[in-house]
């Protein structure tokens, strides 16, 4: 019981990670009915933006670690979502009236071309985010010694989800947001600026997948220039798995396949937890064409 | 019987060459470019540095290195071989990978041509029963054994054996089971990760409910940095071992010193670990041409390899056939990479693998043996 509830933990904290990185993968498509493949690859950015502000602006040598760690979330954020709406700018708009098959091969272009840029600047190797940053306490929950710094990820993400989640429902913008979503011509009769919809999608979804790429240096330590690939895959699995287009769908999705890879591997067979977890992806979608949460898919977002 | 005609009627026919020629030839088949470039070079320059300090003690005849680049690529190395063989060398030091060995292998063997392989380890090289073939890197299946030895000397009762899929790191975990078949060492997990994830935590979670002595992972550096530092993250204290794979110095930058402390892997020594006056007087004479020591303890076998066959044509013997009869019977030659020996099926024989452990500044230290 110890070890499930632990294996339940564990899974929780990749899922929130999934999860974060899948709502930029379903807010974009909500919005655009695009598959934004570079999104990925700005998570990794993310993290080696955070790795060059802690590092190399000196950063972590300015301020106490947690106020390092929050003023580089911030910034890294920020930064993210600029180039997010660079990528938008450049790769996506101006294929938005040249059908959906041109934008997927820019968007395959966009993703090679950031993972090949970060390779050329920082090089091959691996880096390695300092260790005095990681939160160090253990939580003793149900009998189960935790280590703080897996409780902080989960609560991060579950965080951020809710108040993006706020953000769509309970605000005049959010109202635009989804407007758009399920009409873009409907929606600019009324008066909604679709650009500025959509140029706000590329900020927030971009800022919300760096910050998960930042989580990820911080927590495992370990940065490389491909990291992004198996998130990108994994994220947009879970976005698929909750119904893409959908927030909460890729809240669940998320935090589902954390939990059926940590599971799987627990109680089938470590190496077959991807092949059960996919398995697992197969038989919803065959339950369920549109995902879990997929009946929402008129109302998008 | 007829194989062994042609071998004696090759080399009769390739000593009246040699016999009027002063100097013999050696070929190196190294990987120059490609992917493998780095390791090529460096056999390269660690055996052009032997055969001058050999050549400088000779008052007559020389040695004369022939260098081919295989590329790395069995095509290319069918191709170098033929060069080799048509530049009339009695012998050839190469090739690194097993595969592209295997494609030079016929062509040396009908040219009857002493190969002497440095990095492929590949067990079935040795197995087709070529009388002129030798290599001085040990089998695949040689480093379960020794770590076998080791679990066994450290006295460890359960062992948790970690692979990644990899067909060398299943391999080795494969090969260590084996070897501890029959032993009192039980093994009471035997799985595999998936390289290249973040997050090994359900896996340690798994592996600690198993309660083993000590943790096997066979895998590379990487996965063994992230394993180590999430393994502390669990306030788990248990040993963990690693193969030559681990053999990098980025595993302590990703795991932290902390967490690397302790841990400990099997794995060739490079020269610059070594005590004895061979790996000293090279390491020295290769630092003032070179500017930094050998990286690779692949390209330093090269640098055996040669040695042997000098060894070889300085007892005078200016035959393939020969110089294979010499390289059978030699036994404990004193070696960049320890001792040198070769079994009947040309495979080396030795003791040859030691043990590394991280100390608490994150320096790997090779342990006495």
């Amino acid at each position: 019981m110890e070890q499930f509830f632990q294996q339940l933990l564990n899974g929780l904290a990749v899922g929130g990670i999934y999860a974060l990185v899948a709502l930029g993968y379903t807010m974009v498509y909500g919005v655009l009915k695009l598959i934004n493949f570079a999104h990925g690859d700005l998570f990794t950015i993310g993290a080696y933006l955070g790795l060059t502000l802690l590092i190399s602006c000196n950063i972590a040598g300015m301020l106490p670690p947690a106020a390092a760690v929050l003023a580089v979330f911030v910034m890294v954020g920020c930064l993210v979502a600029i180039l997010g709406v660079i990528l938008e700018r450049a790769a996506y708009r101006p294929l938005r009236d040249a059908g959906r098959l041109s934008a997927v091969v820019s968007a395959l272009g966009a993703s090679i071309f950031f993972q090949n840029a970060i390779m050329l600047i920082y090089g091959a190797r691996y880096y390695v985010y300092p260790d005095f940053l990681r939160p160090n306490f253990t939580v003793h929950l149900l009998g189960v010694a935790v280590p703080g710094v897996r409780l902080l990820v989960i609560g991060t993400s579950v965080g951020l989800m809710l108040l993006l989640w706020a953000f769509i429902h309970r605000t005049r913008i959010g109202a635009a947001v989804r407007a758009v979503a399920i009409d873009p011509d409907a929606a600019r009769l009324m008066g909604i600026n679709v650009d500025a919809v959509i140029s706000l999608v590329f900020l927030v979804g971009p800022a919300l997948g760096g910050v998960a790429g930042l989580m990820v240096g911080i927590y495992y330590g370990q940065v490389d220039f491909t990291m992004g690939w198996m998130y990108g895959l994994k994220a947009f699995t879970a976005a698929i798995l909750g119904g893409i287009g959908n927030i909460p769908g890729a809240m669940l999705g998320g935090m589902l396949l954390g939990l059926l890879e940590s599971l799987s591997a627990a109680y089938v067979a470590m190496a077959w937890k991807d092949a059960i977890a996919f398995l697992v992806l197969i038989l919803i979608l065959i339950a369920r064409p549109t995902g879990i949460l997929g009946e929402r898919t008129a109302e998008k977002l | 019987m007829r194989h062994k005609c042609w071998i004696w009627l090759l080399a009769a026919l390739l000593l009246l060459p040699t016999l009027a020629a002063a100097d013999v030839k050696v070929g190196l088949m190294c990987p120059m470019t490609g992917k493998w470039a780095s390791e090529g070079q460096d056999m390269q320059n660690i055996v052009r540095l032997l055969v001058d300090e050999s050549n400088k003690k000779k008052a007559g005849e020389k040695i004369i290195l022939v260098v081919e680049d295989d590329a790395g690529d069995p095509r290319t190395a069918a191709l170098a071989a033929q060069k080799l063989a048509s530049a009339g060398v009695v012998s050839v030091v190469g090739t690194y990978g097993s595969a592209v060995t295997e494609a030079s292998q016929n062509i040396l063997n009908e040219a009857s041509i002493v190969q002497v392989a440095t990095g492929s380890t590949s067990v079935r090289l040795t197995e087709k029963g070529f009388p002129l073939f030798f290599r001085t890197c040990p089998r695949d299946d040689a480093q379960g054994k020794a770590a076998a030895n080791v679990i066994l000397k450290k006295g460890y009762g359960k062992v948790a054996l970690l692979h990644d899929n990899s067909s060398y790191a299943k391999g080795l975990a494969e090969e260590t089971k084996q070897a501890l078949e029959g032993s009192p060492v039980k093994i009471v997990f035997l799985d595999a990760l998936t390289p290249g994830d973040r997050d090994y935590t359900a896996i340690l979670t798994k592996l600690k409910a198993a309660e083993p002595d000590v943790v096997f992972f066979t895998g590379y550096y990487p996965e063994t940095g992230m394993l180590l530092k999430q393994k502390k993250d669990m306030h788990w204290n248990v040993p963990m071992m690693g193969g030559d794979a681990a053999n990098n110095q980025d595993l302590v930058t990703i795991a932290g010193n902390d967490a690397a402390k302790g841990y400990f892997f099997v794995s060739p020594p490079l020269p610059q670990d070594l005590d004895t006056k061979e790996a000293k007087d090279f390491l020295a004479q290769y630092v003032a041409r070179y500017g930094n020591p050998p990286v690779s303890v692949w390209a330093v076998l090269a640098g055996d390899a040669f040695s042997c066959l000098d060894a070889a044509i300085q007892a005078g013997n200016k035959t393939p056939a020969s110089i294979a009869a010499f390289l059978g019977n030699l036994k404990d030659m004193p070696g960049l990479s320890g001792t040198i020996g070769f079994d009947a099926k040309g495979d080396r024989v030795g003791e040859f693998y030691r043990v590394y452990e991280v100390n608490d500044k994150g320096v790997f230290i090779l342990q006495p043996k």
